[in-house]
């Protein structure tokens, strides 16, 4: 693509249009809203135009709006905006006008202020949270401000676990209904986009992990993002102005997710210093920011930058996380009689720093270390040319982003293996000797990895009219880059840190090829009118890709396409006493798909080694004895592994009346092709030696193989495999309502909540083995039974927040109270049929039917997995209630003090589960801080 | 801060409430004991009921009375009585048992019946000693690739091993749950099976003497120089893998058992800190007949604090009569019930008291001696009931003899004892 040329079509089309423009009897009014001190465009401002006819919408979010059918006169001019003294005017109109209106904010005053996630008011149902909202709540990090989204209550922050996100579902629940990790369902998180400044957050590089072995106990095991999408703890909140968060069917301009956006937009406007200071049980955070005003008003420059220092238990010192960040970005505006052009730019640190140290008093294993360390620094660009003024072509936009990432993982531990374990050594395949662990070592393990990311996106946007339809277009294309330049995993493999299940051998990531996705995407916005009805339709189409792979992959050029709808219909206003009641019905269906990590695609290696002689010399144990081993290496990639795909479709219904607001969304989403590791056998020959044929007696140094007795066996065995096969079901219905301010008390109602039923399970046949060992062989060697089942959870939940919202602006006091109940939350294990539908036998290596007299026979009647049927019964948990206040005082002009307590108050009844009484009780999580702003 | 306040007045209510009336209330206890129904013309010589308090440790025997006053609380009731019994034609003398654990005595009457049966003696191999706690490295991080289990030809003939099965019990003695259906009268619920082999006459076993089926019979102290040397030991349970996660060491010194049924892949493991049950038996079947017909699939509730959770699991079962000797063992802190039929132990030996406890480590468990006989052959007790019959943390006879560590830090042992307790005196 030559981005000339395409600026140069859009020339001649602009110096083209002056001649076709029809001169009507009607006039075209728009302008600018923005900021008078911070030159902030403002999105959403109200704008009604008073006269003949009343006009009304909203601005932009560049602060531009536009009435393209007006009939000359006198008007009156209104626009307000929250938290701004509203501004008017008389105008006439006589022919096209633009105005530029600038707007005062309340100052000096604690503004009222919307401290909860509003359901966004454009026609993709998503929340947006702000700056306000953020400093109410409190947060340590991204993590915490999803409490606000409907089906969300407060958490205490886990610092000692990757965060990750989930949307419009329960999470993986254990049998008793408690959040636990499941990674065959990590698609949730890895299929939600984060946008910072409009520059992804691409973690498809990412393999920070220990290979195998790591139990979920385990550090390493619990802060793995590997696949998961983004850690949202090394999310700072303290340089963003507003979070939007779709839910619904995002724009067909966003892709390469499933389940949902995330867009960050950071603070981009003048700002006076300000400092934070929070103090809670895990954590203290401090930060600092200023936004400057350069040379007049055209440049704006933003310094940030925090520490958070957290611990996840507040009276362990050993296990840690700390949090670096830092930024600087550049707002440029120039605004000229025909277009405006803006340069955003920005570049920025993350350091995120975990550590885990055994306490020396208390154990034994002194030596034993964890330490992760994240570094990522990312330079973001922005470059846009708007032409407010100018028919058809409306704006060119030009985003770029390059991220460089080192990151390590250091793993220490004191290895005591139970009797002596061998560590088979060889790098290549065949037949060769190992050698025996015996006694204590440290074992050492080192993964470094360096990802770099790069992203270009361009974008052009036009609007036009077909009769009194009007249509806003988009289309552009974006590219993606991903490359791991890391020395990988370094460890010696002689000395393993884990000495079971290891199946792998050092790698360094460098080897690995780039990741590279490419988009493209066409979306039209049709607005039309009828009488007074208005009909908004959003509807576009993305495509997604992987280039650049060997063609061996299924995936490698293939194009899949995302077709998105998104619709509403607004009726007329239906006069209610003194006020409009307005009702807007809108549905949407769409497509998403995520493109596969890079270690998905580019699996290790898989060594698989047989030990043919296991002889242990008891004269000479450490001259004598002999370890052979057979080694197969296999290369595990799954040249067939395709997208996931996610199917979602929502209606939704908006009513409103005198500032009163209700929103409802109904939704399904139904994903069949989530990644997962999936399990695979097949028989492998090796050697058996009989080492009891061995005569220690007459040994001169280790017993050579061709003296010893041996047969030819095989056995099964298996390894797992990247496939598409999880299946992610969600549905639910989500609400929002946000009362008008009752001004006698000061108070407005918020209710917002959610009704979830998601199901987790698998979406194709599964291999288990058994590990049962009978007449001197393992079951598993001879028999693999493939079983045609569900295994998975079926889980429900629905609760209701009710938020009251105090705010008095004179005493600059903003008091809030939230009672939060999770009405009830389910888990239902998937009913399971234990008997498999094949097996599969080593002889001959292919899948028998399993039949009545398979079940009869000594070692088949093993693979029959028996389930009790009560653990099919869904387990209920029933009300829990919590009652958390927070504050917001401004004391004197430079001060404002904030403190907040979660579960203060709770309500949580015992209930009976089976015959046996369960008792809750929760801890309470409180804080406060200290804002400054001089 | 005012239901505190609350709690507090009520609390001190209760407590100067519960001084002034110190009087625990008594019980009068009926105990009925069923005899056994296949023994013909019985009479009872001699019988006594002893009921042990579980929490003040308080033990109350008494002989000839079939009802009496106890103070309120929880009771272990054991019975024991000599009888005669028509057998063969012939009046025989034979000891009868009885065992209830756990038994709540409340209220003012409680009406007790207890099951008594005839204590047989199998005339067969007893377990001497099991060493299941392994020992610690020098790091102070455990090492079990030592532990064995000792048994012992307790009668005055010659006894063949071949075909004795040794077996690891899968319920545990520290959480008990309604398995259904419930086989415990008949039969053993096992998850490892390892037998001696042999043609019914290859290893014969003298009186007075034992063999020693450990875990890896190498010399332990090149793993872990605080360990002792097993490569002498007369059987080893090698679990054969070719998978180096789980490789097991195959001494070619020392015979292996003969896997009939393990539960898991890697290497068989005693339950080191002592909550399953050992066992030996004879099973006459065919092995392959066995492995057919012998899987018990069995279900239960698992209740955890988090809630509970319906359970269905398969074992093997081993009836009753094939079991030649059993011994359950615990930690006094958890101990709840044991996890085989009273008739083949109604009592456990442990090696710690609590759960975890760092104590155990280099202990055994030992059967207590008896007396020796003129030509120098221990005999040692056997009542089938474990709490009287062994010594508790011994140290093991191997480290006795081998002067090896007692510790961590490789303090060598120095005496040598018969049973744990009673020093030899050569």
């Amino acid at each position: 693509m030559n981005l000339k040329k395409i600026i140069l079509i859009f020339f001649v089309t602009f110096l083209y249009f002056p001649f076709v423009r029809a001169v009507p009897d009607k006039v075209i009014f728009s302008g600018c809203v923005r900021d008078t001190l911070t030159k902030e465009l403002l999105e959403f401002a109200t704008i009604q135009l008073k006269g003949k006819n009343t006009f009304s919408g909203l601005s932009d979010k560049n602060g531009n709006f536009k009435f393209s059918f007006v009939l000359p006169g006198e008007y009156v001019l209104q626009v307000s905006y929250l938290g701004y003294v509203s501004w008017q005017k008389k105008i006439e109109l006589k022919s096209d006008l633009f105005l530029q209106i600038d707007m005062t904010a309340r100052s000096n005053k604690l503004k009222e202020v919307v401290i909860t996630a509003a359901e966004s008011p454009g026609i993709v149902s998503s929340s947006k949270i702000d700056r306000a909202a953020m400093a109410h709540l409190q947060p340590t990090s991204f993590a915490d401000l999803l409490e606000l989204l409907p089906g969300n209550i407060s958490q205490t922050p886990n610092m000692g676990v990757a965060n990750t996100i989930t949307l419009r579902e329960t999470g993986t629940l254990n049998a008793s209904g408690e959040k636990s990790d499941n990674p065959d369902y990590s698609i949730s998180s890895l299929g939600t986009l984060f946008l910072v400044d409009g520059a992804p957050i691409n973690g498809d590089a990412n393999m920070q992990y220990i290979p195998s072995g790591s139990d979920s106990s385990s550090p390493e095991y619990k802060r793995n993002i590997t696949n998961k999408g983004v850690d949202m703890r090394s999310i700072s909140t303290d340089d963003i102005e507003s979070v939007e968060i779709v839910r619904g069917i995002p724009s067909a301009e966003y892709g390469n997710l499933t389940s949902g956006l995330v867009n960050i937009k950071r603070i981009r406007k003048s700002t006076p210093f300000t400092a934070r200071f929070k103090a809670d049980e895990y954590s203290k955070l401090f930060s600092v920011g200023k936004g400057f005003a350069v040379s007049g008003q055209d440049l704006i420059l933003n310094i940030d930058g925090g520490y958070l220092d957290s611990k996840v238990d507040p009276r362990n010192n050993l296990e840690n996380y700390k949090r670096i960040n830092a930024s600087v970005r550049s707002t440029w505006n120039l605004k000229k009689e025909m277009w405006n052009m803006g340069w955003n730019s920005g570049v920025d640190y993350t350091g995120s720093f975990d550590n885990v140290k055994t306490d020396p008093d208390l154990s034994y294993q002194k030596i034993d270390k964890y330490k992760s360390t994240y570094n990522r620094t990312a330079f973001t660009n922005k470059f846009s040319w708007t032409f407010p003024k100018v028919d058809l072509i409306k704006s060119i936009e030009l985003n770029s982003s390059v991220s460089i990432q080192s990151d390590r993982l250091k793993r220490t531990k004191l290895m005591s293996p139970q009797r002596a374990t061998v560590a088979p050594t060889s790098m290549e395949e065949g037949v060769h000797d190992g050698t025996y662990l015996l006694g204590q070592y440290v074992a050492d393990y080192l993964s470094e990895g360096k990802p770099l990311n790069a992203f270009l996106k361009m974008k052009g946007e036009l609007e036009f009219f077909l009769g009194k339809v009007k249509n806003s277009m988009k289309a552009g294309g974006e590219w993606n880059y991903s490359k791991n330049r890391g020395r990988g995993q370094v460890y010696d493999i002689s000395h393993p840190i884990v000495t079971s299940g290891w199946t792998t051998r050092p790698r360094a990531y460098k080897d690995i090829p780039a990741l590279q996705n490419l988009s493209f995407f066409l979306e039209d916005n049709i607005t039309a009118r009828m009488g007074k009805h208005k009909w908004e339709t959003l509807a576009g189409v993305r495509s997604i890709s992987l280039v650049g792979m060997s063609p061996a992959y299924l995936l490698q050029g293939k194009v899949y396409l995302d077709p998105r709808i998104n619709s509403r219909w607004s009726f007329p206003g239906i006069r209610l006493g003194n006020h409009d009641l307005n009702i807007d019905i809108s549905g949407g269906y769409g497509l998403t798909t995520k493109m596969p990590t890079i270690d998905y695609l580019y699996p290790n290696k898989w060594y698989n080694d047989i030990i043919q002689l296991n002889y242990y010399d008891v004269n000479k144990p450490l001259e004598y004895s002999r370890i052979n081993v057979r080694t197969y290496i296999k290369d595990i990639t799954n040249y067939r592994l395709e997208p996931s795909r996610n199917r979602k479709w929502e209606v939704r219904s908006d009513i409103s009346y005198n500032g009163n607001r209700l929103s409802v969304t109904y939704f399904r989403e139904r994903l069949t092709s989530g990644f997962r590791y999936s399990s695979y056998y097949m028989p492998f020959e090796y050697r058996k030696y009989d080492a009891s044929s061995i005569d220690a007696g007459s040994l001169q140094g280790p017993p050579a193989l061709e003296d010893i007795s041996y047969t030819d066996t095989r056995k099964l065995d298996g390894y797992t495999q990247a496939a598409n096969g999880s299946r992610l079901e969600k549905e639910g219905v989500e609400f929002q309502f946000t009362s008008q301010r009752i001004r006698p008390l000061r108070t407005s109602v918020i209710i917002n909540g959610a009704w979830f039923k998601s199901t987790y399970t698998n979406s194709q046949p599964m291999f288990e083995t058994v590990s049962e060992v009978v007449d001197n062989r393992p079951i598993q060697e001879e028999y693999v039974g493939l079983y045609d089942w569900n295994s998975g959870r079926i889980n429900q939940q629905f609760n209701t927040n009710f938020m009251l919202d105090t705010q008095v602006p004179e005493w600059g006091l903003i008091f809030s109270t939230s009672v939060q109940c999770m009405w009830f939350v389910s888990t239902q294990r998937m009913y399971q049929n234990g008997v498999p539908v094949s097996y599969l036998d080593v002889n001959d290596g292919l899948l028998h039917p399993y039949t009545q007299e398979s079940a009869e026979d000594m070692k088949l009647q093993f693979l029959v997995k028996t389930y009790n049927a009560d653990s099919f019964k869904k387990q209920t948990v029933p009300m829990a209630m919590y009652v958390n206040f927070k504050a917001t005082k401004q004391i004197g002009k430079y001060l404002k003090l904030a403190l907040f307590a979660n579960r203060i108050l709770d309500y949580l009844p015992d209930y009976t589960s089976n015959g046996l009484r369960i008792r809750r009780n929760v801890n309470p999580y409180f804080g406060m801080e200290l804002n400054f702003s001089l | 801060m005012k239901s505190k306040l609350f709690f507090l007045v009520i609390f001190f209510i209760l407590f100067v409430s519960c001084e002034e009336k110190s009087d625990i209330p008594h019980t009068t206890v009926d105990i009925l004991i069923e005899y056994p129904s296949d023994l013909e013309e019985l009479s009872v010589q001699y019988e006594t009921v002893k009921f042990k308090n579980i929490s003040s440790g308080m033990e109350t025997e008494y002989s000839n009375s079939k009802q009496f006053s106890l103070p309120e609380g929880l009771y272990d009731c054991s019975y024991e009585a000599s009888v005669t019994y028509l057998k063969n034609g012939e009046m025989t003398e034979g000891k009868l048992r009885g065992y209830q654990a756990s038994l709540k005595v409340l209220g003012t009457d409680v009406k007790v019946t207890l099951e008594s049966y005839l204590l047989e003696d199998k005339n067969d191999f007893i377990i001497e000693e099991i060493f299941f706690t392994g020992t610690l490295q020098p790091s102070g991080k455990q090492y079990n690739g030592d532990q064995y289990v000792k048994i012992y030809n307790n009668t005055d003939h010659v006894l063949y091993a071949d075909g004795v099965s040794l077996m690891e019990s899968k319920f545990i003695t520290v959480t008990k749950y309604d398995y259904t259906p419930d086989i415990m009268k008949e039969a053993m619920t096992v998850q490892a099976i390892y037998t001696i082999p042999g043609n019914g006459t290859d290893y014969p076993v003298q009186p007075g003497e034992s063999l020693i089926i450990c875990d890896t019979g190498m010399d332990h102290r090149v793993a872990n120089p605080n360990s002792f040397d097993l490569s002498r030991a007369d059987f080893e349970w090698y679990d054969e893998s070719s998978v180096p996660a789980h490789m097991d060491i195959d001494s070619p010194t020392v015979p292996n058992l003969d896997k009939y049924y393990c539960y898991t892949l890697s290497f068989w493991i005693l339950h080191n800190r002592g909550f399953r049950a050992f066992a030996l038996a004879r099973i006459p079947e065919k092995k392959e007949d066995f492995l057919k017909n012998y899987l018990y699939t069995y279900k239960y509730v698992m209740v955890l604090p988090a809630g509970t959770f319906p359970m269905e699991q398969t074992a093997y079962k081993v009836p009753n009569e094939w079991i030649i000797d059993a011994v359950n063992t615990s930690v006094e802190s958890r101990y709840v019930w044991n996890v085989t039929d009273p008739s083949l132990d109604s009592g456990w030996t442990h090696c710690g008291t609590i759960d975890g406890d760092k104590t155990r480590y280099f202990k055994s468990v030992r059967r207590k001696l008896l007396y020796i006989t003129r030509d120098g052959r221990k005999v040692l007790k056997d009542t089938n009931n474990s709490s009287d019959d062994f010594n508790t943390e011994c140290v093991p006879s191997l480290i006795e003899e081998q002067h090896t560590a007692t510790d961590a830090n490789g303090t060598p042992a120095v005496n040598i004892t018969y049973d744990g307790v009673t020093p030899k005196t050569e």
